[in-house]
């Protein structure tokens, strides 16, 4: 449904939008009838000449529903929230698919190093591509990711994903997605990371089989020994 | 929505400035942004390897702002300092402002001389290796227009030795497009280790130009 209105990205795009759209309904129709009752009662019981206000001690149980009910049903929605926040977050959190390739996710101040495998597929090789602020991935294919920090903490976020993680230095945190649209995509930091934090865009391209073959090739400084220069580096954004 | 309209288009004539012009932040007012790591009065922060800029030719400035904004230096994935100035090059939105911040950094604010901090370094054995960096970057360090060589003189000697690592390394003056920053790397060559660049760095230390 929110789809028609926002790009999904991912597997699990769909999954956090529906999670998502349920919490607003759930808190939105609490909200409005919350609202109503709220306004009902100050209309019905606006001060008026010659009647006396009555003092409410809450012992009379029939007084007490207005708010035992809503406690209840509170408690209740809370744990229907749960349940299905806790479903969505084991399966993008917890539960990994089989990867068919690891991206290295490098943040600093204020720039992401993304550390592709190259044609072999395999990272720490020397066909290994560094780009900076440019990520490139095959729509389709599952990526394993293994973000770090050089400095503080930042926060690797792709909206179109619903992707969002928080480096940690010290710490490789691990994690996947599979994209499902072409396309290029924005990458932000979603995390306070200094005076440059808002000055730190990335971009990821989705692309089709071919064309990703293509920027392999390309891009990959062993392959490029002999032919076209490769690019030391990304952006020039 | 028949209301919504209008207000937006009186909204957006407000904004028109009816001459045209572009409103210009003026250089000390851009500048701001860069004391966080430059230091109030543009004197650098060894700590977090932010050089001192204060006094340097505009033309030396400009340079370097240019290429950091366009990628031609700082994109290297082990540039970390460079990786940092990158972004920060590009709040300046046009050639206006960076003249502006350029002109505030070259001539409204005095060079600072900094603490030595690279120790070890043999000046008189490094006075034989500055004959190479001459041609470039004159006799006593003043730097050249002519060369595009910044005047080393007023380098941090901590920054100078960073930097000749990284020309080294091809970290930085890789690009293709930087021209002056090739012929640099293809120079740092001469300095076999990191005590031969220690040494020329306590000789350009004893440079009064």
């Amino acid at each position: 449904m929110i789809s028609k209105y926002v790009e999904e990205g991912s597997t699990y795009a769909g999954d956090i939008d529906q999670l998502i759209l349920w919490i607003l309904v759930i808190t939105g129709f609490w909200f409005m009838l919350a609202l109503g009752v709220f306004i009902g009662l100050i209309v019905k019981y606006t001060a008026k000449p010659g009647v006396k206000a009555k003092y409410v001690s809450g012992e009379d149980p029939k007084e007490k529903r207005w708010v035992t009910w809503p406690h209840y049903a509170t408690l209740l929605f809370d744990v229907v929230i749960l349940i299905a926040a806790v479903r969505v977050w084991t399966h993008v959190k917890i539960e990994q698919p089989p990867i068919d390739e690891t991206v290295r996710v490098v943040a600093q101040q204020w720039a992401w190093t993304f550390v592709h495998a190259g044609p072999d597929g395999k990272l720490d090789t020397d066909d290994d591509i560094r780009l900076v602020d440019e990520m490139h991935v095959e729509m389709g294919k599952t990526y394993g990711f293994e973000l770090s920090s050089r400095d503080v903490l930042h926060s690797f976020s792709v909206p179109v994903f619903r992707l969002k993680q928080d480096a940690i230095p010290g710490r490789i945190i691990k994690g996947w997605f599979k994209p499902t649209l072409l396309g290029q995509f924005d990458i932000q930091c979603t995390e306070i990371c200094g005076i440059g934090h808002a000055l730190m865009p990335g971009r990821i391209y989705v692309e089709d089989h071919d064309t990703h073959q293509a920027w392999l090739k390309a891009a990959s400084p062993v392959a490029a020994v002999g032919s076209a220069p490769a690019p030391a580096t990304g952006g020039t954004k | 929505m028949r209301i919504a309209l209008p207000l937006l288009a009186l909204t957006a004539l407000a904004c028109h400035r009816p001459d045209g012009a572009t409103p210009v932040i003026s250089g000390k007012e851009m500048f701001r942004a860069c004391t966080a790591c430059h230091g109030e009065h543009g004197e650098g922060n060894a700590t977090i390897q932010a050089p001192a800029i204060a006094g340097l030719p505009d033309w030396y400035v400009e340079s370097q702002i240019t290429k950091f904004r366009t990628g031609v230096r700082g994109a290297h994935p082990d540039d970390y300092e460079g990786l940092r100035m990158r972004p920060m090059s590009r709040q300046m939105m046009n050639p206006a402002e960076i003249h502006s911040v350029v002109h505030y950094v070259s001539h409204d604010l005095k060079p600072v001389k900094g603490a030595k901090l690279v120790k070890d370094g043999d000046a008189t054995a490094g006075a034989a290796s500055y004959a190479t960096c001459i041609a470039c970057h004159g006799v006593k360090g003043e730097g050249n227009l002519a060369t595009k060589a910044p005047p080393l003189a007023q380098l941090p000697d901590w920054y100078m030795l960073a930097q000749l690592q990284k020309f080294k390394k091809g970290i930085r003056g890789a690009n293709p497009n930087d021209v002056t920053g090739n012929t640099m790397r293809a120079m740092s060559a001469v300095l076999v280790d990191e005590q031969a660049m220690k040494n020329v760095i306590a000789h350009i230390g004893t440079l009064n130009p």
